[in-house]
């Protein structure tokens, strides 16, 4: 069946992720791809599943001091510090671009206490052109000894109710995979409301120059990002996609269609692309018009029918 | 397609094109320093002095990433443009570059960044170019020799290198600079000592109200010029390097301090907010 019955823009890659129904499953990872203006002149941003901004907070934060980003082997480092221009003026400086695309924008937020995260998706709901959020919960949570809250089942479901209360938007989590068990987790912030879980954020890592005995990143350790997670990424979709019932965005090290399609198979509904744009500004469209083409390739009607279709193996 | 009105570069060009394009020549200058001019299509946008391009071999895994390389000469043809980059090798990336033979795939993103503003009245530029630092100098020098006659500025360049071998471009700049002064760390050709030592002597001359300074090269001299400049009001703009990721202003990787209003600072970025900053603007250590 190559047809499209309803006759609106490639139906057959349509995805619903907890109430919010994207054209296709393909969008930006949040601190990769600003806040669209950088990538327009590359894309076409109307194509794109949706944008998910670089990380909000309550105010304005500078960031690390520099160096902050390092190249390691199939990846890269970086401690930008959470830099951002504040929740306020994210809505009035850079939304009214977002608007006129029709591109579901998706605002990813962090604080450093459940007040903040609250605070922040209270004025993002009253926010016209926001569309959900994603709750990064890998940031340290500064009242609890900075232990991340990503890294504490009842932490983790602590925001999640929190952020689910301020707001009648879908709210997304995003999970660290720097836990033992991410899967714990995922059905943590599921049973406390979560529409949808988000995965995985960098990996903390560390690079150091040998000749001058210093850290190559200034703030010592940063999170991995790039090639070299994928296959921890796509284990961890995985085994959190057949613990939990909501659906699982998943990321790490998508570079290509390829790529983006073993995430589908390993149970997605959707998936974005990080570190890829760096390498190639116009990434996230080659992975959109590479995932059409297989899936024309394989006659297969509907995006659906690959989600989560990995067979074979048998784990002992 | 989006308009990105408000996202406009300082130079008032919008962001352009991510390009595949063939290396016409890779030709090794002195050791460890290579010029490669690279085939762009006609369609391909002119960079101004002091912009940049994210460079990548095409269709390698490793590097993951482009590296920032500073336009060194910029020409249209009948058919297309040729790109030049200067570039010195410095680690796996710029060693990868050097092997690239003649007729190899590069992609090309840029020009990127902003420009080097020599605005009309000024008489007098003056450039200060340690190492490979000379490329965006040579290519403003040679900018600034198209202007109309009677409007040209008087050019000198003062250019350091660690020892005779090292000193790269200086033909191109010979041509289009009315003095080039050269000074060496080993005194093997020049004047025997920093670059800065030297401008230092001639800083008297200078009238500041109808001259600028424009600099690129490593931080130690960048460094010691803001030292020297304290004492002046002579107009300094320098070319800043960061680590970059993706050139383009949205990862904030490439973050350099600034000084803010109220005598703290401020974070910007070295790919969309500079490369080319004001010298007194910056803060050294921190
Ligand atoms: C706007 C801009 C313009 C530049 N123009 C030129 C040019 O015209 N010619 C030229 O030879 N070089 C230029 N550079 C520097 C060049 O980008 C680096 O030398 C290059 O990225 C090093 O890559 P690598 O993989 O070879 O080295 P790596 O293995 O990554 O590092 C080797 C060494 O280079 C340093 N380095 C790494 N990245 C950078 C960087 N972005 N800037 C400065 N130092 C770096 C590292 O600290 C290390 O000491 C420019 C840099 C910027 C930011
Ligand atoms: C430079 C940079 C900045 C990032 N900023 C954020 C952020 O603000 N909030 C967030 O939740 N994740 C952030 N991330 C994590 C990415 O969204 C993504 O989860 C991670 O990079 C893994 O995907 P990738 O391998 O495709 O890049 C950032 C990643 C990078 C490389
Ligand atoms: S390199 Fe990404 S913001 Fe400058």
């Amino acid at each position: 069946m190559r047809t499209n019955p309803v006759g609106t823009v490639t139906p057959r890659l349509g995805v619903d992720i907890g109430g919010l129904i994207l054209k296709n499953p393909v969008m930006t990872a949040s601190g990769t791809f600003g806040y669209g203006e950088e990538y327009a002149a590359y894309n076409d941003l109307n194509r794109l599943g949706a944008i998910i901004v670089k990380g909000l907070s309550l105010e304005s934060r500078p960031g690390n001091p520099p160096p902050r980003i390092m190249e390691t082997a199939s990846g890269m480092l970086n401690a930008i510090g959470l830099e951002n221009v504040g929740v306020r003026d994210f809505i009035r400086e850079k939304l009214p671009f977002l608007r006129q695309f029709d591109l579901p924008v998706i605002a990813n937020i962090f604080g450093e206490t459940l007040d903040e995260y609250q605070k922040v998706a209270e004025i993002l709901n009253r926010a016209k052109g926001v569309h959900a959020l994603e709750v990064n919960i890998s940031c340290p949570n500064v009242k609890k000894g900075g232990i991340a809250f990503g890294a504490d089942p009842d932490m983790a479901a602590e925001v999640t109710r929190k952020v689910k209360g301020a707001v009648d938007l879908p709210v997304i989590v995003k999970l660290t995979p720097n836990v033992t068990d991410v899967a714990v987790i995922a059905e943590s912030v599921e049973a406390a409301g979560a529409n949808a879980v988000s995965l995985i954020n960098t990996i903390t890592g560390m690079s150091i120059d040998v000749e001058r005995r210093v850290p190559h990143l200034k703030n010592v350790t940063g999170g991995l990002s790039g090639p070299a997670i994928k296959p921890i990424a796509l284990r961890m979709v995985w085994q959190v996609a057949r613990r939990v019932k909501v659906p699982v965005i998943g990321i790490g090290g998508i570079m290509n269609a390829n790529d983006a399609l073993e995430f589908l198979i390993a149970g997605a509904r959707a998936i974005q692309i990080g570190t890829a744009s760096f390498v190639n500004p116009r990434a996230v469209s080659d992975i959109l018009d590479g995932l059409a083409a297989y899936l024309a390739r394989h006659d297969i009607s509907h995006i659906n029918n690959l989600i989560g279709t990995l067979t074979g193996g048998e784990e002992c | 397609m989006g308009k990105s009105g408000s996202e406009r570069m300082p130079c008032g060009e919008p962001y352009r094109s991510a390009v595949s394009c063939r290396v016409m020549e890779n030709r090794r200058v002195a050791e460890g320093y290579f010029i490669m001019s690279l085939g762009l299509p006609a369609a391909c946008d002119t960079p101004l002095p002091g912009q940049f391009v994210m460079l990548r071999a095409k269709g390698v895994q490793a590097p993951l990433l482009g590296r920032p390389l500073s336009v060194y000469a910029f020409k249209r043809g009948e058919k297309g443009a040729t790109l030049e980059v200067l570039y010195k090798v410095a680690g796996t990336g710029t060693l990868l570059f050097s092997g690239l033979p003649d007729g190899g795939d590069v992609e090309v993103l840029g020009p990127l960044g902003g420009r080097f503003e020599i605005s009309p009245g000024v008489k007098n530029v003056i450039l200060v170019a340690g190492g490979v630092g000379v490329a965006p100098l040579s290519f403003l020098a040679s900018h600034c020799r198209g202007d109309r006659a009677d409007a040209r500025p008087r050019i000198t360049c003062y250019v350091g290198a660690g020892s005779a071998d090292a000193l790269v471009g200086l033909d191109r700049l010979e041509a289009s600079c009315s003095d080039v002064r050269i000074c060496t760390d080993d005194g093997s050709c020049g004047h025997h000592g920093l670059v800065t030592d030297l401008l230092e002597k001639d800083f008297n001359l200078l009238d500041s109200r109808d001259s600028v300074i424009c600099a690129c090269g490593p931080s130690a001299m960048l460094k010691r010029m803001a030292e020297l400049l304290e004492k002046h009001t002579v107009a300094c703009q320098i070319s800043m390097e960061e680590r970059m990721a993706c050139g383009l202003g949205a990862c904030l990787g490439c973050a350099v301090a600034v000084k803010a209003g109220d005598g703290g600072f401020r974070y910007r970025r070295v790919c969309k907010d500079g490369p080319i900053f004001d010298l007194r603007e910056l803060i050294w250590e921190r």
